[in-house]
């Protein structure tokens, strides 16, 4: 079973940057820091199948050779509750090739994931997550539906009409998060200063959580790596 | 039948009779024993055939059913609920209220897949094998929260596993709920193995079936002994062994993780039901059979042993009644019988003939004594000879039978057989015997009884040798015997005798006449003579009674018919003795 692993390592470099603007945000002359650093992929955690699904060949038009990373289903962001209002974003996770495009998406609250539909086959969305239980019917392609996320919190999102489609959307109550590059690298900018906690998440893999501080204008490199256990 | 034969050994009937019943019965039982060993190996042969149809019919069957099975799995495991709910679980961690939500949900959407499938048990385990919600009615085997160990392989294709929950086997088909290219769970069917389930194999493999779980029972469609007699039994892939004292064929069905599925079956009992019809069978053929023996051997007893009977009956009452002339009747019962019969008819002809003819030697003999005898004086030659064919007249006269002729003659021949004993002084005296020599002529007639007497074949003769002087007023001699208590065979030859003596010469006097001897008879009738012999005597042709008539020809004395012209007419009626006396005179 474990042998479904995928390696995962994380090494998290972070550096507080001053002052690294980000000129949406918010206009307070509170000091701020940037935080970045690099996850690295090297297990996951939980099983994964050897072949793409029970029945092998089933699910047609798949893109097995695109190019996909780990990396891309790990988000890092700043622990915190408290809610920071940003400007809502309006993000796209398509439906190409019988799955979610991009699989993870992070979105501040009262954001709207749109779901356009690419196949040439009808695609459905829906969640049981409580955060945002929806069902957005089924519909064809070049067709799109929308849904706004208000409440922080993960939910994953399902396809009724194929039983292997899922995408996550994680909605944070403040902006302060990251999906790394390929390359693993990220970067949050504009933290207030303080100590803060910093984790990095992924679906199945779990989290990691590190404490950092943020100073003024500067940069801060963490080491991070992901937890290569079950999580629990 | 006759009784001595049975004493002895047993009667042909009862011989015939326990010969073809124990032949029979030797056969049947010779058959029996051949049918049951020959019984016994055929079923043996077809219990294990039909063993090894069943096991290919059910390898077949059961190959079928576990493809569906996994199909069913499958299928059924690519629920997108299912799916979303397991994988939303993970996301949820920490919040109960939420967790719960979603067990029911699993729950809610296995129930309604189990209505479908009709299956004992579904099951919903996440990826570390806790049971998130069970449906079906075994799920109380499997509660939320359970912990499983299922088999899976690594590329995702159900396996089939034996697992036991609450003491209770299960056989357990699993397949990964896949997401993508994660499994987020595990999806399975699980079925009992119980006795319901031996019962189901049972049908259809038409066999007993016990299923073994690492050597232990777990399951059978046997009876409870035959259970407790599987345990901790090695059963073999295939073959026979004893089990609760029966043979039983026994094959490895198939195999499921390690619980194993049997057939067995009971050669014993398939013995014992084949063994009970054509037991039947050989016992009503047997039964007929035996008794178409005792009748058939009956029959056939009755067939020999009755001839057999008739033939022995004959030849006792031939014994018995001591005639030995009369030829046996052929019995008509079988050739053989009739041979038997004709070859003893042979026998007693050549044995009659013999006797015949050592009669006629002894007969020979003893004529040729009495005439040897009257040859000792002259006045009595011939005199044997001429008593004897005298009272052979009388006797036909009196209309006596050949037979009591031919005794008499013989009788007559040998009457003074026992003049032997007497000198031939007294004998040849011419004169006047003295007192005590006629005391010794007396006595000849007690001496030829005597001599006579060894002879058997001249019983009847004896008493006419013994008694021919008695007298029918009892004078006479030797026993003074009167009237009737003297035979009629010496009373003739007594009257023959006397008349002979009277008309022959003597050296003390001539002979009288026929006429005067026969007046004389007359007279002396009811003292020395019998009125009936002499009445017959009398009633003669003259020619009969004339001395040496049997030599010589009537016509010599003719004067003798004018003399006495058929006295017996008025002598026979008794009307004038006397005249007829007076005429002789």
């Amino acid at each position: 079973m474990d042998r479904l692993q995928v390696c995962a390592g994380v090494a998290l470099s972070m550096a507080v940057l001053c002052s690294s603007a980000r000129p949406d945000v918010v206009a307070r002359e509170t000091a701020t820091g940037s935080l970045t650093g690099r996850v690295h992929v090297v297990s996951h955690p939980a099983r994964r199948l050897a072949t793409a699904g029970v029945y092998p060949g089933r699910i047609v038009g798949i893109q097995t050779d695109r190019e996909t990373s780990e990396l891309d289903n790990v988000i890092v962001f700043v622990n915190a509750t408290t809610r920071v209002d940003s400007v809502p974003q309006r993000v796209s996770i398509r439906q190409t090739n019988e799955e979610f495009v991009p699989h993870v998406v992070a979105v501040t609250a009262g954001s709207t994931v749109e779901f356009p539909n690419d196949d040439l086959i009808f695609h459905n969305v829906f969640s049981l997550s409580r955060v945002a239980t929806f069902d957005l019917g089924r519909y064809p392609r070049n067709a799109s539906k929308a849904r706004t996320f208000t409440k922080p919190g993960v939910v994953k999102v399902f396809c009724h009409l194929h039983s292997h489609m899922s995408a996550i959307v994680r909605v944070f109550p403040h902006p302060y998060f990251a999906v790394p590059d390929r390359n693993g690298r990220f970067t949050i900018p504009d933290v207030p200063v303080g100590r803060v906690e910093i984790t990095a998440w992924h679906e199945r893999a779990g989290e990691v959580t590190r404490s950092a501080s943020v100073e003024d204008g500067s940069a801060a490199e963490l080491t991070f790596s992901l937890p290569l256990t079950d999580p629990e | 039948m006759s009784g001595i034969a049975t004493a002895r050994s047993p009667r042909l009937v009862v011989k015939v009779l326990c010969f073809a019943f124990g032949v029979i019965a030797c056969v049947i039982v010779a058959v029996f024993v051949l049918f049951s060993v020959q019984t016994n190996a055929r079923v043996t042969r077809s219990v294990v055939e039909n063993m090894e149809a069943s096991q290919l019919r059910f390898a077949g069957l059961d190959a079928r059913l576990r493809r569906e099975h996994t199909l069913q799995a499958m299928a059924l495991a690519e629920n997108p609920t299912l799916k979303a709910a397991v994988d939303t679980y993970y996301s949820e961690r920490g919040n109960e209220h939420e967790l719960g939500q979603l067990r029911s949900t699993i729950e809610t959407e296995l129930t309604k897949l189990q209505q479908i499938m009709a299956v004992p048990a579904l099951s919903v385990t996440d990826v570390r094998g806790t049971v998130l919600a069970s449906a079906g009615p075994q799920k109380g085997d499997w509660p939320a929260g359970a912990r499983v160990t299922l088999h899976v392989e690594e590329d995702g294709s159900p396996v089939e596993t034996v697992v036991m929950r609450n003491h209770h086997a299960y056989a357990a088909t699993a397949v990964p709920l896949v997401l993508g290219r994660d499994v987020v769970g595990e999806f399975f069917l699980a079925s009992p193995l119980d006795d319901a389930y031996a019962m189901s194999l049972a049908e259809e493999a038409r066999a007993d079936i016990a299923i073994l779980l690492d050597g232990r029972v777990i399951a059978t469609s046997t009876s409870a002994t035959l259970r407790h007699s599987l345990e901790g039994v090695a059963l073999p892939l295939s073959g026979t062994l004893m089990l609760g004292g029966d043979e039983f064929v026994v094959q490895r069905l198939s195999s499921v993780d390690s619980a194993n599925v049997y057939a067995l079956g009971s050669v014993t009992e398939a013995a014992r039901a084949a063994g009970s019809d054509t037991g039947w069978v050989l016992l009503f053929t047997g039964a007929g059979a035996l008794l178409i023996a005792v009748i058939g051997s009956w029959w056939l007893a009755r067939t020999v042993a009755r001839p057999i009977d008739r033939l022995s009956n004959s030849l006792a009452q031939m014994a018995k009644a001591r005639d030995f002339d009369k030829p046996l009747p052929p019995t008509g019962g079988s050739r053989e019988l009739d041979t038997l019969t004709a070859t003893f008819n042979e026998l007693r002809t050549a044995v009659s003939l013999a006797e015949a003819e050592s009669e006629a030697t002894y007969l020979g003999v003893i004529g040729a004594l009495a005439t040897a005898l009257d040859a000792r004086d002259p006045y009595t030659a011939g005199h044997s000879q001429r008593v004897a064919d005298l009272s052979v007249s009388i006797g036909r006269q009196m209309q006596l039978s050949e037979a009591d002729l031919e005794t008499l003659r013989l009788g007559a021949l040998l009457h003074d057989i026992g003049k032997i004993g007497v000198s031939d002084a007294v004998l040849r005296k011419p004169t006047k015997l003295t007192a005590d020599e006629f005391e010794q002529i007396k006595l000849h007639p007690t001496l030829g009884a005597r001599i006579l007497k060894p002879l058997r074949f001249l019983d009847a003769q004896l008493a006419i040798v013994e008694l021919h002087h008695e007298r029918p007023d009892g004078r006479g001699y030797p026993h003074g015997l009167k009237g009737d208590e003297i035979p009629m065979f010496a009373r003739i030859v007594h009257v023959a005798d006397a008349f002979d003596a009277m008309t022959s010469a003597r050296a003390y006097r001539g002979a009288l006449p026929v006429t005067a001897a026969i007046s004389e008879l007359w007279r002396l009738i009811g003292i020395d003579f019998d009125a009936q012999v002499v009445q017959a005597m009398a009633a003669l042709p003259v020619a009969l009674t004339e001395p040496g008539s049997s030599e010589e020809p009537a016509t010599e004395r003719p004067s003798m018919g004018g003399l006495v012209p058929f006295p017996s007419r008025s002598v026979a009626a008794g009307q004038h003795p006397q005249l007829a006396l007076r005429r002789a005179e």
